[in-house]
């Protein structure tokens, strides 16, 4: 059983539905489409279904059409689309009629990888105008179009915050990865004495005389990776590869994901309380 | 609720679906039509179009599920069924929208039937006011199967399933008064009286006597009623599950 309220723009979709569905686009993970309707026809069942005045539904199918260039497809029956065109006939319905709010279900779902650049900078700049929802398991996506996340597994809210602020929160530690060729024991040494780095973690032998090291950077990561390399130049050792692990999306998600549910929501997540405490507060309930 | 209504009409005329539909209805009609005639009597010359009409409804009971077999299951299978939720139009209006969608279909189905009358009466004469009632009657008829039809579709995705269940559910209706008169039922006498209420076949018979009594129109419309709230319900109740 489910509970709460959906409010849109302070109007309670349970109780004024057709109001309320009617700031909405939405796009589904499936495409709404019928597919003996021809794209044109489809569109202007939709203009009529969101109550789009009937003297500007041309100019507004024409809008959408443009914008996510199926023009070329409008007397086609759907059947006969591509899946990618399907998709986007789906996403023309959802941003018909310039919704305040456009929900979008895994938009890039089945398009190619130019449809999908071109879909990202579509929500980009509806963006601007709209309150855009975008669902996707496409992290790196989310990171590129989304400007707030909330993450949710199972159900249950696991985080609501900007990706920055979740970034800094989850992923304080930043990584170094250097590949070097030469002596191991050597470069071990240089690395975990330079300036910036907190510990060395992991020491692979990669064959061929190459060795890599992990290291915890504790504090700026580049002013660390420069120190790194200069002192591994001046003791003659070479370097083939340096790079970090730069705070991500993915590793904050893994982290949440990986935690017990917790009812409270993203401030105690972020601020969790100590062990100790909370079963001092247990025992107080007591 | 127009758009709808009109994607509907569409579904149905757009594709060969309405045409073939009433092109049965038609051959129907057509072979049970010259039977009637080839029976007439040479001394009378006289024939009853209401008994047409009662033979037909035999046959009609199987063609009403595959009109309406697909209403809500190919919104389902396709997918689309999101896209009217989320739109901002009411459960009752989508309902509205298809149920009239599905009886102007029908009446496009029966209207067909209208050329035999008239070419009667170019060379005879008919009885108007029995035509009239029988019409009213056979309508009111189907439009409570075409009611009954769509919701048994709100239950399924599969249009086969919920067609077969239609014939199934239709052709009980149709016989439920031959039904509760069986001696096993008679035993029961107020089973019996509450099984012959709803029985439609005995209220059709006052139709083609032509007799309209309101208890008559009420009976159906009360039917119509019911099975469309019961649309309603059915589509509401999906839609509060699906979250």
């Amino acid at each position: 059983m489910s509970a709460g309220t959906v409010t849109i723009n302070g109007i309670d979709i349970s109780k004024e539905p057709v109001k309320a569905k009617q700031k909405i686009g939405y796009l589904p993970q499936d495409p709404p489409v019928y597919p003996d309707m021809r794209v044109k026809e489809y569109m202007s069942f939709c203009a009529g279904l969101k109550r789009i005045p009937r003297s500007e539904r041309k100019d507004e199918i024409n809008r959408v059409m443009e914008l996510l260039k199926i023009s070329e497809v409008k007397n086609k029956l759907i059947k006969n689309l591509s899946g990618g065109y399907k998709r986007r006939v789906g996403f023309a319905q959802a941003i018909l009629g310039k919704p305040d709010f456009i929900i979008l279900d895994e938009p890039t779902v089945g398009l190619d990888p130019n449809q999908v650049i071109e879909v990202r900078n579509i929500i980009k700049d509806l963006g601007k105008k709209h309150s855009v929802i975008f669902s996707s398991h496409i992290l790196s996506e989310v990171s590129e179009v989304c400007d707030r996340v909330v993450i949710i597994n199972k159900g249950d809210i696991r985080a609501v915050d900007t990706i920055e602020n979740l970034e800094k929160s989850f992923c304080s530690e930043v990584v170094l990865h250097i590949k070097v060729k030469g002596s191991k024991t050597k470069s071990a040494s240089i690395i975990e004495t330079t300036k910036g780095v907190k510990e060395l973690t992991e020491i692979n032998d990669e064959g061929s005389d190459s060795y890599s090291f992990t290291a915890v950077v504790d504090g700026d990561a580049e002013e660390t990776r420069k120190n790194i390399m200069s002192e591994l130049i001046s003791n003659k050792v070479d370097i083939t590869e340096i790079y970090s692990d730069r705070p991500n999306l993915e590793n904050v998600f893994i982290q949440l994901i990986n935690r017990p549910a917790n009812s409270g929501g993203l401030e105690e997540l972020l601020n969790p309380v100590p062990e100790n405490k909370k079963s001092d507060e247990s025992e107080e309930d007591k | 609720m127009f758009p709808i209504y009109k994607k509907e009409l569409q579904s149905f005329f757009f594709t060969p679906f309405a045409y073939a539909v009433s092109a049965l209805f038609m051959f129907l009609f057509t072979n049970i039509f010259n039977t009637a005639i080839g029976d007439v009597s040479s001394s009378t010359f006289q024939f009853s179009f209401t008994e047409i009409f009662y033979d037909v409804i035999f046959y009609f009971i199987f063609l009403i599920p595959i009109m309406t077999m697909r209403t809500y299951s190919d919104e389902r299978k396709f997918g689309t069924e999101v896209l009217i939720m989320t739109s901002p139009v009411s459960v009752l209006k989508i309902v509205l929208a298809k149920y009239l969608a599905n009886i102007t279909v029908f009446l496009f189905m029966i209207a067909g039937s209208a050329l035999f009358p008239i070419v009667t009466a170019l060379n005879g004469e008919v009885v108007a006011s029995q035509l009239i009632c029988a019409y009213i009657g056979f309508f009111c008829w189907g439009a409570m199967y075409i009611a009954l039809g769509m919701l048994l579709s709100s239950f399924t995705e599969n249009s086969i399933i919920a067609g077969v269940i239609g014939e199934i559910c239709m052709f009980a209706m149709l016989f439920i008064d031959k039904f509760s008169q069986t001696a096993f039922i008679s035993q029961f006498p107020k089973l019996q009286s509450l099984l012959y209420s709803f029985a439609a076949r005995p209220r059709f018979a006052y139709f083609s006597q032509g007799f309209i009594r309101l208890s008559d129109i009420v009976f159906f419309l009360s039917a119509i009623i019911v099975f469309l709230a019961w649309n309603y319900i059915s589509i509401e109740k999906r839609r509060c599950n699906r979250g």
